[in-house]
């Protein structure tokens, strides 16, 4: 589900052709994939500030590199890689590679102004708990489960994104299923 | 006997990819046989399946309503949002929205005109040839062309009457491979990657906090490790850029290249430490591939060293000690099939290495651990060994060791060592060790530390930034004798080793400079030196200049070339080769 609106970009006007191609191209790619790669940003690394720091400047490599995209590669994949390695870089710099699991999910404690009954209160516990489990895991675990189960993509995408071969890619993510599942089962979850 | 675990593990696996249905129909088909006569498998299916249930049911957050225009600054700044804490702005600039985005226009507009301008500050980029100038006045201004003369110091490695079956290769080029530059405003100071040969752009790394003081390229070229200083916190910044893609080797039967999930063009934080310990500043990668970079991290708080291991594979890095007073040695190349050896120091009052055996194929899993516990070898009273890149020599300390404060440093009778390495697979050492300064006299007055560097050919060697306790030993009227402001330039088999004569010339490094880092060209006879200038005030940004030092002997002086002068105020250097 990609939201628009708030976070819109607003395409400049520039007289040439060449640049206004490249400036609605890049409006394009952030109406439709700024919400998805912050949030998968934000399951990342647990922090609200963090996560928009590290998707906008996704976005800013982006805007650089754009002309550079190849036919060959999912413009999807390539800016979730760029999210991917500049998340990966951010984490590493904060020393919080391995292990995560004293790392709390600052995001989750924020207000939520949204009007909201009983159901969202509990939705919002059940969603710090999975936040929980997450970070329990590797960071290539949780990148490879989010893609998966978060955005949908299928082996063949996430090894675009993580520059894995395909069963790389279903070993890792078995593995990453493997690992949630005791992280869930930690949190109380069933089975 | 296979057990439970082993038994499933396949069918978890497909389980896992049926969950997005990338299944072919003969892997579901057996999936599907398997899951009717297996309990625990069910299980799992239903396991996983909720867990994308509840994985896909995540709450999704709208991101900040000004994050449009935050990419927009950026983009018209130049700038990213995730710097270190240090160096942010007081203020984040949010909200700035169209009338800032027609200046972007109006640059994307230059450079799609194919103009692109300078970074602030910076002169462009002029070739080498037309760029060098000699501080010593010198006949030519170009780089010597004719084939380097060999040593009359040094012993032949190779038997006179060996045949030559090979036709004599082009003599090595003295220029780095690459070289790192700190340009711009003293504000707003950026790194960039230079082609050593023509000074281009090879990539563009964040604003550092502070200028470049180590660098390393790995042996595939794909990468560059270097070290920044972080202001004047007394810390400094361990990095990695990916300048080049992987390349499959000529050679059919040879390794795979190491690709990496992070981009050409991409930099990686690898960790601050403290600094101002030579033992602290290298990096070091393992050979012939490149499938490692090791490190040693003092902790900012503590002080306390580990090693650490960057893998671009991964694109990881982990820690692989956990003693807090371990050093990072040197690699052995080429180690055994499948893995990689590594020698380790432990600091203390006796320093010891061991050698530690990595499995290539462990994918960078493993939690740290101390060294001796896990260690294939053991030589004591060897403290971070620098193997020449063949693996033949090493450069060593010996010395009683003391803890100052937060660091390990040599407290007395220290000195640094040469000797033979040995790297049979099943054992490893150090033999026929001697004082690499064969004129000195190491007592109650001895060295706490120096910078050691190999040339490429295996043989060159050269040590500077040399830290002495007590008086120097230089004799009535002579410069101080070990100088730190000196490089001393050596050769492994030249039996005199190191003496007061084989310092390079006092004219070569700029009056009050000082050296920063060193590089031996492939030559085995150039230096590549980066001088720091003094910093005349607060207002005033680092500046340095990367200097081509052809050494001569006798009385002929050395000739001396500016690769870059810091007469432009900005940091040069240093350089690196990818040891070819």
């Amino acid at each position: 589900m990609a939201l628009s609106g708030p976070a819109a970009w607003k395409s400049s006007t520039v007289s040439r052709p060449a640049a206004s191609d490249h400036e609605a191209e890049f409006a394009r790619l952030f109406e439709e994939y700024s919400a998805p790669i912050y949030n998968y940003v934000l399951r990342m690394v647990a922090d609200a500030d963090r996560a928009a720091d590290i998707t906008q400047d996704t976005f800013i490599k982006a805007y650089r590199k754009l002309d550079t995209v190849t036919e060959h590669r999912s413009t999807r994949s390539w800016l979730y890689r760029i999210a991917t390695n500049t998340a990966i870089d951010d984490m590493r710099r904060r020393r919080m590679v391995t292990p995560m699991g004293d790392d709390q999910p600052a995001f989750a404690n924020r207000p939520d102004h949204r009007p909201g009954p009983e159901a969202e209160v509990m939705a919002a516990t059940l969603d710090e708990r999975v936040q929980r489990a997450l970070l329990t895991l590797r960071p290539n675990h949780r990148q490879c489960l989010l893609l998966s189960d978060l955005d949908d993509m299928s082996a063949q995408q996430i090894g675009e994104v993580m520059g894995l071969s395909y069963a790389a890619v279903r070993t890792l993510l078995c593995r990453a299923r493997g690992e949630m599942r005791r992280a869930l089962a930690a949190e109380g979850f069933a089975r | 006997m296979t057990g439970p675990r082993e038994r499933h593990q396949p069918y978890e696996e497909l389980i896992s990819a049926s969950l997005a249905g990338d299944l072919t129909a003969d892997e579901r088909r057996r999936l599907d046989s398997h899951l009717d006569g297996c309990q625990a498998c069910r299980a799992t299916l239903a396991a996983f399946s909720d867990q994308r249930r509840i994985m896909g049911g995540l709450r999704h957050v709208a991101p900040p309503r000004d994050l449009g225009a935050r990419v927009r600054t950026g983009i018209e700044h130049g700038r990213f949002a995730s710097l270190p804490w240090w160096r942010r702005p007081p203020v984040l600039v949010a909200g700035v929205g169209g009338g800032l985005a027609a200046v972007a226009g109006a640059l994307l507009a230059i450079v799609l005109l194919g103009n692109p301008s300078p970074p602030v500050g910076e002169a462009t980029p002029t070739p080498l040839a037309t760029s060098l100038a000699s501080i010593t006045p010198s006949p030519s201004a170009s780089f010597p062309s004719g084939p380097t003369p060999v040593p009359a110091s040094a012993t032949p490695l190779a038997s006179p009457s060996e045949p030559v079956a090979t036709p004599t290769p082009a003599p090595a080029s003295p220029e780095p491979d690459v070289y790192l530059a700190h340009t711009g405003p003293f504000d707003n100071r950026a790194l960039t990657v230079r082609d050593g040969e023509t000074g281009e752009g090879v990539a563009e790394v964040d604003t550092p906090p502070g200028p470049p003081v180590a660098a390393e390229l790995s042996p595939d070229g794909q990468w560059i490790a270097y070290i920044t200083r972080v202001g004047d916190k007394g810390t400094h910044e361990v990095r990695a850029t990916r300048i080049g893609e992987a390349v499959a080797s000529d050679d059919p039967d040879g390794p795979p290249p190491i690709d990496s999930p992070i981009e050409v063009g991409e930099t990686i934080t690898l960790g601050e430490s403290q600094s101002n310990d030579p033992f602290l500043e290298r990096l070091f990668w393992a050979s012939p591939r490149g499938g490692y970079l090791a490190y040693t991290l003092a902790d900012v708080d503590s002080g306390e060293t580990d090693v650490w291991l960057f893998e671009p594979s991964t694109g990881e890095a982990r820690r692989l000690t956990d003693t807090g007073s371990a050093y990072a040695g040197s690699w052995i190349p080429d180690g055994g099939a499948g893995s990689s050896r590594l020698w380790v120091s432990a600091a203390s009052q006796q320093p010891v290495s061991y050698l530690l055996e990595l499995q290539d194929d462990a994918g960078g899993t493993g939690e740290p651990s101390d060294p001796a516990e896990i260690a294939t070898a053991t030589a004591e009273g060897v403290f971070q060994p620098l193997l020449s890149p063949n693996g033949r020599f090493a450069i060593y300390w010996n010395g009683a060791m003391d803890r100052a404060g937060d660091a390990w440093q040599f407290a007395s009778g220290a000195q640094p060592y040469l000797a033979e390495h040995r790297a049979e697979s099943d054992q490893a050492g150090f033999t026929g060790e001697r004082p690499v300064f064969s004129d000195l006299t190491v007592g109650r007055e001895a060295f706490t530390s120096a910078s050691i560097t190999w040339g490429p050919d295996s043989d060159a060697y050269a040590v500077w930034d040399v830290r002495w306790t007590g008086t120097p030993q230089s004799g009535g009227g002579e410069d101080p004798y070990p100088d730190e402001r000196r490089v001393y330039f050596g050769h492994a088999t030249d039996p005199r080793r190191l003496t007061r004569f084989h310092a390079i010339d006092r004219g070569d490094i700029p009056e009050a400079s000082s050296v920063v880092d060193v590089k031996v060209s492939p030559t085995g006879e150039h230096l590549v030196i980066t001088a720091a200038r003094p910093v005349g005030g607060t207002l005033e940004a680092p500046s340095a200049d990367l200097l081509l030092i052809e050494r001569n002997t006798g009385t002929e002086e050395d000739q001396v070339f500016e690769i870059r002068s810091a007469d432009d105020g900005f940091w040069w250097g240093p350089a690196a080769f990818d040891g070819e």
